[in-house]
C-alpha cells in the first residue's frame, strides 16, 4: 500500500475515533456517570468503534466487525473497572452505544411503511426482502453487542454463585 | 447453593435485628434495581451487605417487578418482600450502594449507618445538571451523524433537533408520563425538526439526520442488561427486559412513523 492509502486509512481511524468518543461521552452523562470516570467511557467507546471500523476494512462483515470491537470494550471494561474500582457497567454500557446499528433499524422501518404503501406484488416482494435483510442485520449487530459485552463476566470471573 | 446448617461463628442475632438488616438490605436492592443493574450484581451486593451486617445467610430474589429478602441466623429468619418501580439509569447511585455494601463489609460502619447512607441516597440522587445533559446528548447524537456517513448541514439539524426532543423528555418524565408514551413524543418531535429543516434543501442526507436525533432513546441498558441476566440464568427478569427494550424500540419507530406520515419521507 502506498503512503498516501495509509494516511487516508489513518485519518478515517482518527475522524472515528474522536466522533465515537463524543458519542459515548454523551450517553455516559445521561447515564449519570460520575465525572472522573468520563474518560474511561470515552476511551472505551473509541476502542470499540475503531476496532469495528479497522475490521471493516481490511473487508469482515459490520457483525464480526462489531462482535471483536464489542469484545474489546468488554476486556477494556474489565481492566477499568479493575483500575478504578467502579462496576464494569459504567464503562461499557455507553462505550457499546455508538455501535448500536441504528441505520438498519431506520432502513428495516422504512422498508416497512414503503411496503404498507404499495399495491403492486413485485415492488411489495423486494420490500419484504430488503425489511428482512436490514432486520437480520439489526438483530445480529445487536447480539454480537450482547455477547462483547458479558463475554467477560462469562469467562474471566467464573465463580461459585454465592445466592 | 444451598444455604449452611452449620453452626456459623457468627453471634445469634435476634429476631428484631434480622428485621433490620432485612429492611435495609431491600433498600439497597430497591436502589440497585430501580437505577438498572442486573440481577447477578443485585443479588451479590445485598448478599454482601446482609452478611456484613451480621447475618449467616441471605437469600435473595430478583423479579421484575419486586424483590424478596430472606435474614437467616442460627434457624431464625425473617423475610419481607418490596415492590419496585424502574427509574431510569443512573450509573453514580449503583455505585454508591456498591460502595456502602464494601464499607460495610470492612466493617467501618453498622446498620444505622448504612441505612442513613441508603435513606439520603434515596431521596437526593446525585444527577448532572439538566441543561448539561441535554447539550451533550445532542452533541452524542450529532455525533451519531458523522459515524454514519452524514454531512455537516445534517450535524446541525441533528443537534438542534436532538436537543429539542431531549428537552421534551426530560419535561416530560419529571411530569411523570408513562415511559413509553414519552418516548413515542420525543420521537415523534424529533422527526418533526428534522422534516421541516429538511425542507430548507441544506443536506443531503436527511435521512442520517432523522437516524441520529433518535438515538438519544436507545434502550441500551435494558437490552444488555437483559442479555446479560439471561446468560447469567435470571430468566424471568431477563425476558421481561428484553420485552422492555423491544417496546422501547417499537415506540421509536412508530413516533417517526408518525412523524414522516405527517411531513413525507425524506428522499
Amino acid at each position: 500500500m502506498s503512503v498516501h492509502t495509509w494516511l487516508d486509512l489513518g485519518w478515517l481511524l482518527l475522524r472515528d475515533a474522536w466522533w465515537s468518543a463524543i458519542a459515548a461521552l454523551g450517553f455516559a452523562v445521561l447515564f449519570s456517570v460520575p465525572p472522573r470516570l468520563l474518560w474511561g467511557c470515552m476511551l472505551g467507546g473509541a476502542v470499540g468503534h475503531v476496532v469495528r471500523t479497522l475490521c471493516m476494512q481490511v473487508g469482515l462483515s459490520i457483525e464480526v466487525g462489531t462482535l471483536l470491537g464489542a469484545m474489546a470494550i468488554g476486556l477494556l471494561g474489565e481492566w477499568l473497572a479493575r483500575r478504578t474500582r467502579a462496576p464494569v457497567q459504567v464503562f461499557t454500557v455507553s462505550a457499546a452505544i455508538p455501535m448500536v446499528p441504528g441505520a438498519f433499524a431506520f432502513g428495516t422501518m422504512l422498508n416497512l411503511i414503503d411496503f404498507s404503501n404499495t399495491a403492486d406484488a413485485s415492488t411489495g416482494q423486494m420490500l419484504l426482502w430488503q425489511a428482512a435483510y436490514n432486520a437480520v442485520k439489526t438483530a445480529l449487530v445487536l447480539a454480537a453487542i450482547a455477547f462483547g459485552m458479558t463475554w467477560p463476566a462469562l469467562v474471566l470471573r467464573r465463580r461459585r454463585p454465592v445466592v | 447453593m444451598s444455604s449452611p446448617d452449620v453452626v456459623s461463628s457468627k453471634p445469634p442475632l435476634s429476631r428484631e435485628t434480622l428485621r433490620k438488616i432485612a429492611d435495609v438490605c431491600l433498600l439497597a436492592g430497591q436502589l440497585l434495581l430501580q437505577y438498572g443493574a442486573d440481577a447477578q450484581r443485585v443479588e451479590e451486593t445485598v448478599h454482601r451487605l446482609g452478611t456484613a451486617l451480621g447475618a449467616e445467610w441471605l437469600d435473595i430474589l430478583v423479579s421484575p417487578n419486586g424483590l424478596l429478602v430472606s435474614t437467616i441466623s442460627h434457624g431464625e429468619f425473617r423475610t419481607k418482600m418490596r415492590r419496585v418501580v424502574r427509574h431510569g439509569v443512573n450509573m453514580q447511585v449503583l455505585m454508591r450502594v456498591d460502595e456502602i455494601s464494601r464499607r460495610a463489609e470492612r466493617g467501618e460502619c453498622d446498620l444505622y449507618e448504612v441505612r442513613g447512607a441508603l435513606e439520603t441516597l434515596a431521596a437526593h440522587p446525585p444527577h448532572a445538571p439538566r441543561w448539561g445533559v441535554i447539550g451533550l446528548v445532542a452533541l452524542a447524537c450529532a455525533a451519531f451523524n458523522q459515524l454514519m456517513g452524514g454531512d455537516w448541514a445534517a450535524f446541525g439539524i441533528t443537534f438542534v433537533a436532538a436537543a429539542v426532543a431531549m428537552w421534551v423528555r426530560v419535561n416530560m418524565t419529571q411530569r411523570a408520563f408513562n415511559s413509553l408514551l414519552v418516548t413515542l413524543a420525543t420521537a415523534f418531535t424529533a422527526g418533526v425538526v428534522v422534516l421541516l429543516v429538511v425542507r430548507l434543501q441544506l443536506t443531503t442526507t436527511p435521512q442520517t439526520a432523522l437516524t441520529a436525533s433518535v438515538l438519544l432513546l436507545v434502550p441500551g441498558v435494558p437490552l444488555i442488561d437483559a442479555a446479560e441476566d439471561l446468560m447469567t440464568g435470571h430468566l424471568v427478569i431477563g425476558w421481561a427486559r428484553g420485552v422492555q427494550g423491544g417496546l422501547i424500540s417499537m415506540a421509536i419507530a412508530l413516533g417517526l412513523w408518525l412523524a414522516m406520515s405527517v411531513l413525507g419521507v425524506p428522499r
